[in-house]
């Protein structure tokens, strides 16, 4: 079980996030939503660190890290236990999709070079990346750079697997493969925070929905509630916005 | 007097100028490496902008950039001494400041000079590197040395590498200043020469084409070092037969 408590983030004035508490059970596939600059965003980048919460704790599996006086050692440890998918995939550019995968294995997991190899093999045949194993990210398309990362991310076995709008930077044609791979790993039971607008994605891939507005939740519940039956006016406002861009201009 | 200009001088002793290359190459090479090192570590505190370590940085950039190589030659080479003699005076230690060989202050004068222009080359390279993928390897549980080692240098090097070699070579050049220090390398070999022949001429010809085809040779190796670098234009589809063949291999084993 991973709990985040009182989790408070402010760039000079603007507040982004304003004490969230979130508790993660092991399996949950959390969808987060909300229009943008709310800090979905935050959240994630929070949670392991890449950005420093003014406030706020982390406990995972019943051990605890406060965001004041964190040793760096301890961040390692953190973010050992959670990995990142980002928006624009961020492959390591000299390395070919293999070693991707393997350094962190390598570095920081310390294994050896055949069982990361081994490692590596099984994640990106899990991802459908197999035959372009030996290509380097500019090789790619983003689609497949996308499973690639994710690969990587996989790879380390990460308690909590943050996905921070993992198809906003494709082009339409190339979402579909990066959703099929997410919706495979969602199945085989990794615990994931996802911040998408893919919101048809969300509804069905998770089991929870998250609606984050001015750095509050405003609505915690099955995707079925959230989408269906928003509890508060700003939600509701959201979603109608939201089906208007998927809905038929008029229908015949 | 014979000749004006004795044509054949010039390439005849090309191979007596030669015999002292090695002590030309060791002072560019060992300067050029203290110098590289000394330039990450200074470009890496300002990177990091180590508060007070920055300044400090700040100003011996400045005053290393903003003095003439020569004056720098001259101080390290009657600098250095001087300061060994105080500390042996004030602190009763006994360095043999006379034993100290002239290409050591050459280098430490070479090296520091190179270190602030280098640093500049460096921490430009550096910052180069796209933040995403910093981050990316720190989402991993890398620190940041790992990630310099593993993540960013290995980028860097390719953007650093044109202007690297610029200053490798603009650095050979300057080690035929190192003449001041007491150092006898491929101009000072020169200068004695044509102290015993008075062709003084000849000889500086001779210079000018060794260094010139040094610099070439030179370039050539940095091209060379940058197609190495570079990433393959195309790679093959990998064949996940095969793959699974050696799986099966492995299993058995």
């Amino acid at each position: 079980m991973i709990e985040i408590k009182d989790m408070k983030k402010q760039f000079h004035d603007n507040v982004v996030l304003d004490g969230i508490d979130l508790t993660i059970h092991k399996g949950d596939v959390i969808g987060i939503i909300g229009p943008s600059g709310t800090g979905k965003s935050t959240l994630l980048r929070c949670i392991n660190r890449l950005e420093v919460p003014d406030e706020g704790s982390i406990t995972i599996d019943g051990h605890t890290y406060t965001s004041k006086a964190m040793k760096s050692r301890e961040v390692i440890e953190l973010r050992k236990q959670t990995g990142m998918v980002f928006q624009r995939f961020h492959l390591f550019e000299k390395k070919t999709a293999l070693e991707n995968v393997m350094e962190g294995l390598i570095v920081v997991q310390k294994k050896s070079r055949e069982e990361a190899r081994q490692i590596a093999f099984e994640e990106l045949e899990r991802v459908g990346m197999l035959p372009w194993i030996n290509h380097y990210p500019k090789h790619l398309s983003g689609g497949q750079q996308q499973r690639v990362a994710i690969a990587r991310a996989l790879a380390m076995k990460p308690k909590l697997l943050l996905l921070d709008e993992p198809t906003s930077a494709l082009d339409p044609e190339l979402v579909g493969e990066v959703l099929d791979t997410i919706r495979n790993i969602a199945k085989s039971g990794y615990t994931m925070l996802l911040v998408s607008h893919e919101m048809e994605f969300v509804r069905k891939v998770s089991n929870r929905v998250i609606f984050l507005d001015n750095g509050h939740i405003l609505e915690d519940g099955t995707p079925r509630e959230v989408f269906e039956h928003p509890k508060n006016e700003r939600t509701r406002e959201f979603i109608t916005k939201m089906n208007r861009l998927v809905e038929a201009d008029y229908v015949i | 007097m014979g000749k004006m200009f004795d044509f054949g001088l010039v390439f005849r002793q090309i191979p007596s100028l030669l015999q002292y290359l090695p002590v030309t190459m060791e002072l560019a090479v060992i300067s050029m490496l203290v110098g590289l090192i000394l330039g990450l570590l200074l470009a890496i505190i300002k990177i990091k902008n180590v508060g007070f370590l920055n300044k400090i940085v700040n100003f011996y950039i400045s005053v290393v950039r903003g003095t003439p190589i020569l004056v720098q030659l001259y101080i390290a080479y009657f600098g250095i001494p001087m300061f060994l003699r105080y500390i042996n005076t004030k602190l009763g230690t006994d360095y043999q400041v006379a034993d100290i060989p002239g290409f050591l202050y050459a280098v430490a004068a070479l090296a520091i000079n190179q270190s602030a222009f280098e640093c500049e080359v460096i921490r430009a390279a550096l910052q180069s590197v796209d933040r995403g993928q910093i981050e990316a390897a720190n989402s991993l549980g890398m620190t940041y040395l790992q990630a310099l080692r593993r993540i960013i240098l290995p980028e860097a090097i390719q953007v650093a590498l044109p202007s690297l070699g610029n200053s490798f070579i603009t650095l050979i050049k300057s080690t035929s200043l190192a003449f001041t220090c007491a150092v006898v390398e491929m101009t000072a070999q020169g200068k004695i020469i044509a102290g015993r022949t008075y062709r003084y001429f000849e000889v500086y010809v001779s210079l000018a084409i060794i260094y010139w085809v040094i610099t070439i040779l030179i370039e050539q190796l940095i091209k060379f070092f940058e197609k190495k670098t570079a990433l393959p234009e195309q790679v093959a589809i990998y064949n996940p037969e095969r793959a699974l063949a050696a799986q099966e291999v492995q299993a058995h084993d």
